[in-house]
Order: C-alpha cells, then sequence, then structure tokens
C-alpha cells in the first residue's frame, strides 16, 4: 500500500525542485510591478507639467492596461511564493540562519541607503540622478566612519560566520563559480574599458558601474548555479 | 553523476528537507545532488554512506567501466 506521507512528500519536493524558477518569477514580477508604476507616475506627472485636466479616452486605457498588469504580476507573486511556500516547510537549521542572514543583511543594507540619503550634504545641484548609495555627494564625517566600520569591520565578520556556519557546500560551490566568473569579467572587462577610453571610443571608465557589473555577474552565477 | 538518493529518500519517507537535516545541508542541495546537477565532496559522500549504511559505490555511479 502506498504510504501517504511519503507520496505527499516526494510530489512536493518533485513539485518544488530547486524552487530557482519560483524565485526568479517573483524577481521578474516584482521588477515589472515597479517598472509598470514607475511608468504609470511618469505619464501622471506629464499629464499634470502639461496642464492636467481630465485624461483622456486613450490616457484611461492605458492605465487600465497598466492597472491590469501590475494585478498580473501580483498575483504571479503570490502564486510562486504560496507554492515555494509549500515546498520549504521543512527549512533546515542551517537554511534558517542562512535565510535570517541575508534578510539582516538586507535591512542593513536598506539602513545604509536611508543614512545617505538623509545625511547627503549636497546643496541638491551635484549628482542629482544617482541613488542616494551610489552618489557621490559628501556626507558627514561621523557618518562616512560610522558606515566605514560596519562595511570594513562588521560586515566580514558576517560574511565569515554565513560561510562557516549558515551555507553548505553547495552554495559555497555556487559561490565561488560566481568568484569565478566575477573576476574574470573584472580581469577583462575593466582593462578593455580603460584601453577603449583612451581610443576616445567610450566614455571614463566609472568605479561605480564596474562594481555593479561585478556585483551583478557574481550575484546572477550564484544564483544559477545554486537554484538551477 | 547518477545517484540512489532519491530511492534511499523514499525507502525511509524522508523529504529532502529530512534528509537535509540529517546531513547538515540545504534542501536545495538535496535536491541539485539527487538530480545530478551538484556532485557532492568526498567528506559529504562518506556521511551520505554513513547514514544510509551502504558503500559510496552503492549509492553513486560515475558510469565508469574499467576492464
Amino acid at each position: 500500500m502506498t504510504n501517504l506521507k511519503e507520496t505527499s512528500m516526494i510530489d512536493r519536493d518533485e513539485l518544488a525542485g530547486s524552487n530557482g524558477r519560483g524565485m526568479m518569477w517573483v524577481i521578474v514580477s516584482g521588477l515589472g510591478i515597479v517598472m509598470t508604476a514607475g511608468a504609470v507616475a511618469g505619464y501622471l506627472a506629464a499629464h499634470e507639467t502639461q496642464g492636467g485636466g481630465a485624461i483622456g479616452t486613450a490616457g484611461i486605457v492605458t492605465l487600465c492596461v497598466c492597472a491590469a498588469i501590475i494585478i498580473g504580476l501580483a498575483y504571479a507573486i503570490w502564486r510562486n511564493v504560496s507554492k515555494m511556500k509549500a515546498s520549504t516547510e521543512g527549512l533546515t537549521r542551517r537554511e534558517k540562519l542562512n535565510r535570517n542572514i541575508v534578510w539582516g543583511c538586507g535591512l542593513a543594507g536598506g539602513a545604509i541607503g536611508l543614512l545617505l540619503a538623509l545625511y547627503d550634504t549636497s546643496d541638491g545641484n551635484s549628482d542629482t540622478g544617482a541613488l542616494p548609495i551610489f552618489s557621490d555627494n559628501p556626507v558627514p564625517p561621523v557618518i562616512a566612519l560610522m558606515l566605514a566600520i560596519f562595511l570594513g569591520v562588521i560586515m566580514p565578520i558576517i560574511a565569515w560566520f554565513w560561510h562557516k556556519r549558515a551555507i553548505d557546500e553547495q552554495e559555497a560551490s555556487a559561490y565561488r563559480d560566481g568568484g569565478y566568473y566575477a573576476a574574470y569579467a573584472f580581469m577583462i572587462g575593466a582593462p578593455m574599458w580603460w584601453i577603449l577610453w583612451r581610443g576616445g571610443f567610450v566614455p571614463e571608465p566609472d568605479g561605480v558601474a564596474i562594481f555593479m557589473l561585478f556585483a551583478s555577474l557574481w550575484t546572477a552565477v550564484w544564483f544559477w548555479k545554486k537554484y538551477r | 553523476m547518477k545517484n540512489q538518493l532519491k530511492v534511499l529518500r523514499a525507502m525511509r519517507s524522508w523529504s529532502q528537507a529530512d534528509l537535509g537535516e540529517h546531513l547538515d545541508v540545504s534542501r536545495q542541495a538535496v535536491n541539485a545532488i539527487e538530480t545530478g546537477k551538484y556532485d557532492p565532496s568526498l567528506p559529504l559522500a562518506f556521511k551520505i554512506s554513513r547514514l544510509f549504511a551502504l558503500p559510496i559505490e552503492e549509492i553513486f555511479d560515475d558510469e565508469f567501466e574499467g576492464d
């Protein structure tokens, strides 16, 4: 006779797989919502600057389509999160610790962004297009020192703890692979950009852009190797 | 690498998370090993071998056909 508990557990694991596809859909849907909401905000702002008044039929249709897209994407997030929740009812001790550390780092990143935005001492004219966390605008020395200590002292301790206690060997392997790809991209891409700039083909190399590309590639490969 | 992990796990009515807890790895790691997307390290292979009381070569198949 088939063991019901066994069947349901195996089916749930089969259904979940690595959860990578679900997570990818959640991320893509989230970005889609942010971009669609941005388009709506942009449209309304443009409408306002052109004198405001009643929105025409075309405008209403556009806004309705955007609203439908947002609702559809929100539904996709809900569906995928529900599936993942069903498959991850039994998180192992390491997974729980890993999840908590990742959430903690996310919150710390948000707090850093908030601090940089609140204590931006520029006169409002320079570098206004950049996100506060990537801006070159000056910040008070005390805030700069606090954040430098956090990044230089606290973060390495968290990273060491994360590597030693929270992640397992499969994730460590995915992380290493991400590091290889990112390191090669940096070692090849940065001098290439630099030499093309010297030849007058491209704008001057941008440290923040290089850092973002390096970090994004590392994260993308880590995600692919861990959840594929 | 092909392996018998899924069968051995099912025989004990363990979920991937249960096996992950026994091996001190994540459910994703168990899933990746079962589907052949990740080959475990030698220490983890020995751990699996001890857990199921079977030799490594009865759990993992490297598809080597020696003479």
